[in-house]
């Protein structure tokens, strides 16, 4: 069955692979949730250019594979003379990527706090800004919080797609350690073991945040 | 000097001046004029769909009237003269002015009773918070919740909510209010609570523009009676005038209707 002696030799390289994949996981989530934001508010302003600009950005993403979004960050731009290497590119990607589908969530979440409160703000003086900012979105944010986690928790898995424009993640690692092992097994299975305790704790962590958004509610 | 002080005793507080209002084809109000003179209250009855609510968005321009004037004081509300960057910040102040009430309460289900009443204060007309909150704790006090300061809405019945609204509304400290039908979302033995409020409000001498059905306030509370059907004033008369001896037959219809 398992081989220990390799697992216990190879785990500390694969975690520190896995420290890597963290690191891009958060940093895609943060550029996710800015591209997201961005995008949600521009497809429910006014200003025609913002709206349509938001709806091909989303429309793009979403209509293509991440893998093929990839590779024409990584592999497509530099053609153009845009040469990012294979950590921005990746975190870029990545970010894009769950930007477009976080902007369809916290949108529907916007939209999703009833009319009378921005018209119970702005009665009371509210530039539109400042209504969005106290009243509408940390309103919205109790609905936009667990699917905005579910999309987080995806995103931790499709980092390994990032090891194909050779970013020596969590996925990499163990693929590179096959060819001087030739134990395929006992690295993917440490490998999914790992990505498991990610998106455990990641979920975990946001049970937690959910719980503190939704004080007011019963 | 003297010349601007009679002035401003003798202008309006609200003035309505041929006001129209359509919803695409579906014309709401057909020409509406009305005053309310200073520390008076001015009750708005009238069949559902008649254009009260309307009336009441347009005066604080969360509709946007199709035509007419409407006056706080000397100022023009639904002045397009101004910019539109311009015309937010003047639509912004006059809001400031005006407190308005809702059939929903609509309250902000996210903040605590006290972090409702202190909110625009604080961060629209950027008060010091202390002064705020002490004054948000005499409102309370005055709508009788003060026990309730820490409370999340969630936690209140609607009559208490709506008290809260009211007071969220005059820690604005407006020159006039506007109520939407503020009780009829109310169980009814709540709804006493909430007009004791307004009743209290009234003889402090507020300016207030009331949409209601509950007619024993309308009659006691009310300076002036106005009866609204189809979006035009049919009636514009005293309480004891409208009701006991209206001279429209619309209002006659109505009332009997009401009061059955
Ligand atoms: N935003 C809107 N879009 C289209 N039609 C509207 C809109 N708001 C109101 N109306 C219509 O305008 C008419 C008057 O509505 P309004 O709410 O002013 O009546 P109301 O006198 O307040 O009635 P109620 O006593 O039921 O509250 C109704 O026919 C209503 O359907
Ligand atoms: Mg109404």
């Amino acid at each position: 069955m398992l081989d220990w002696n390799i697992i216990f030799h190879y785990f500390p390289f694969l975690a520190k692979g896995a420290l890597l994949t963290l690191e891009i996981s958060i940093l895609s989530l943060i550029l996710g949730l800015i591209f997201g934001l961005s995008a949600a508010l521009s497809k429910l302003s006014r200003n025609f250019l913002l709206r349509n600009v938001a709806v091909f950005y989303i429309w793009l993403i979403r209509s293509t594979p991440l893998l093929v979004q990839l590779f024409i960050i990584y592999f497509g731009l530099p053609q153009l003379g845009i040469d990012l290497g294979p950590y921005i590119s990746g975190v870029l990607g990545l970010g894009l990527n769950v930007g477009a589908y976080n902007a369809e969530t916290i949108r529907g979440g916007i939209q999703s706090v009833p009319a009378g409160q921005h018209e119970a703000a702005r009665s009371l003086g509210m530039s539109s800004a400042l209504a969005m900012r106290r009243i509408i979105l940390p309103q919205a944010l109790r609905i936009i919080i667990p699917p905005l986690g579910n999309n987080f928790i995806i995103l931790i898995k499709d980092t390994s797609l990032v090891s194909t424009i050779t970013l020596v993640e969590l996925t990499l690692t163990a693929q590179r350690f096959i060819g001087s092992t030739y134990k395929p097994f006992e690295m993917y299975v440490m490998a999914a073991f790992l990505y498991a305790v990610l998106t455990t704790t990641a979920s975990f962590l946001l049970g937690k945040v959910e719980a503190r958004t939704s004080k007011g509610t019963r | 000097m003297s010349t601007e002080k009679h002035q401003s005793e003798t202008v309006p507080m609200i003035r309505i001046e041929k006001l129209h209002k359509s919803f695409g084809d579906l014309s709401v109000l057909k020409g509406v004029d009305i005053e309310v003179p200073r520390q008076q209250v001015l009750v708005i009855i009238g069949p559902s769909g008649s254009g009260k609510s309307t009336l009441l968005r347009c005066v604080n321009h969360l509709e946007t009237p199709t035509s007419g004037k409407i006056f706080l004081e000397d100022k023009l509300i639904n002045d397009t003269t101004h910019s539109r960057k311009a015309f937010e910040k003047h639509l912004n102040q006059i809001r400031c002015m005006l407190g308005m009430v809702f059939q929903q309460f609509n309250l902000f289900p996210h903040m605590t009773v006290i972090e409702n009443v202190m909110e625009a204060p604080v961060h629209v007309l950027k008060q010091e918070k202390d002064q705020v909150r002490s004054r948000a704790e005499a409102l309370l006090d005055k709508v009788g919740l003060r026990d309730k300061a820490d409370a999340y809405p969630s936690m209140l019945s609607g009559g208490q909510q709506q008290r809260v609204a009211i007071a969220r509304a005059l820690a604005m400290e407006p020159k006039a209010m506007l109520f939407d039908e503020v009780t009829s979302a109310l169980d009814p033995e709540l709804v006493g609570d909430v007009l004791r409020v307004m009743a209290d409000l009234a003889r402090e001498g507020m300016t207030m523009l009331v949409v209601t059905h509950e007619m024993g306030f309308a009659e006691q509370v009310g300076d002036r009676v106005i009866f609204m059907a189809d979006g035009v004033v049919v009636e514009d008369t005293s309480p004891q005038a409208i009701f006991s001896n209206p001279t429209e037959a619309r209002t006659r219809q109505f009332l009997s209707d009401i009061l059955k």
